[in-house]
């Protein structure tokens, strides 16, 4: 999603969130990753404003008071989290490891595919398919990239061929180096 | 890689749990990012200028580097046989090579003048972007200091109303440290 994104470019206008709008986001952000509940206060705090920032394709990224996003959802779909946050929190996701030779082409934006989610160094976390998860690699401690789930672990064990997990979010993409925003 | 190996048994398989913070961690978990590429210290190894990585490592975090370096000894087995395996054919999709950001030197800063009507003087400030300075934040701040009309003019120029390109020179280096007074050039008066 954010292969091509420019901070510069593909943003449309940057606002401040009326308090209601801030009070549905937390309460829609924490239906959907429950586990978040007791560090909610850090990640949004209720007090702090809220930045949206309006992109084009229908993009809508949530930035905390200090500009940084921690939040981004497409048109009416479900809030993901961005990797600067997961990193910190890295619970909030399930995790699926994905095996060394992946890494790279993970790396560069490609979709994740059910042999790397199979071999012997990748493991997965029982999920369903259209669930959002992080990717996470073998021998590494950090998340690095983030996916909406194409089909269940079990689809994805038994067919063992194409697209498992699509690459939403990943390291150095447009959403990663963006700048914080005012 | 992914393609030679066999799934896994199923009896062999385990599967990774989702079930919220690890006890005894302390969130939110601090993680180290490298200053060159931007990723988590240990993704440095997968960027195209891995050589400049390791230098800014060396430099800013000689403990995770030597740790890192020390992990990559274990492993150095694999990770030939694996470079002898690319050498022979070139996988299907590519190589997934991450592509290198380009970084953009300082270029130096440009002072000029140019005439407005006939006894009214202009300044403008080129290159401010060039070291990562926020055009607006810079223009409202010169709006303030002297007083004066201030804007954003092109892709990386500000036009400041008044001949202050003597104040510049002081204030320049003074309130953004990244500026060396050195670098400031004046190229005079120009037309437009």
């Amino acid at each position: 999603m954010f292969k091509k994104f420019d901070d510069k470019e593909n943003v449309s206008g940057v606002n401040n969130a009326k308090s209601s709008v801030l009070r549905g986001v937390r309460a829609s952000v924490l239906e959907q990753f429950p586990y978040i509940a007791d560090y909610m206060d850090q990640i949004l705090p209720k007090k702090d404003a809220l930045k949206l920032v309006k992109c084009h394709e229908h993009i809508e990224i949530l930035a905390n008071s200090s500009g940084e996003p921690v939040f981004f959802k497409q048109r009416d779909g479900p809030y993901f989290p961005t990797l600067k946050l997961l990193h910190k929190f890295p619970f909030i996701l399930p995790h699926m490891q994905v095996d060394k030779g992946a890494i790279r082409f993970v790396l560069s934006g490609a979709n994740i595919m059910c042999p790397g989610l199979t071999s012997p160094g990748a493991r997965m976390t029982k999920v369903d398919d259209n669930q959002i998860v992080a990717i996470m690699a073998e021998g590494k401690d950090n998340a690095l990239a983030i996916g909406l789930t194409k089909m269940s672990t079990q689809d994805i064990l038994d067919k063992n061929k194409g697209i498992g997990v699509d690459n939403i979010h990943y390291l150095n993409d447009g959403l990663w180096n963006m700048k914080t925003v005012k | 890689m992914a393609e030679a190996t066999e799934p896994l048994p199923a009896a062999e398989r385990k599967f990774l749990t989702y079930d919220g913070p690890t006890a005894g961690v302390k969130y939110p978990v601090r993680v180290l990012y490298c200053g060159e590429c931007s990723m988590p210290v240990e993704y440095c190894e997968f960027y195209p200028n891995y050589e400049k990585c390791k230098k800014w490592l060396e430099s800013n975090l000689p403990d995770e580097f030597e740790r890192l370096m020390s992990l990559k000894g274990e492993g150095e087995a694999g990770v030939d046989a694996e470079d002898g395996e690319k050498k022979k054919r070139q996988t299907r999709g590519g190589k997934g090579v991450v592509k290198a950001k380009k970084k953009s030197e300082p270029q130096g800063i440009k002072l000029a003048t140019s005439k407005r009507g006939k006894k009214k003087m202009v300044t403008i400030v080129m290159g401010l972007a060039s070291y990562d300075i926020d055009l607006k934040d810079a223009s409202k701040f010169f709006a303030n200091k002297f007083a004066c009309g201030s804007n954003i003019q092109g892709e990386d120029e500000i036009v400041i109303q008044g001949d202050i390109k003597d104040d510049l020179f002081d204030i320049l280096p003074e309130k953004w440290k990244c500026i060396n007074e050195d670098d400031i050039d004046d190229i005079g008066e120009v037309k437009r």
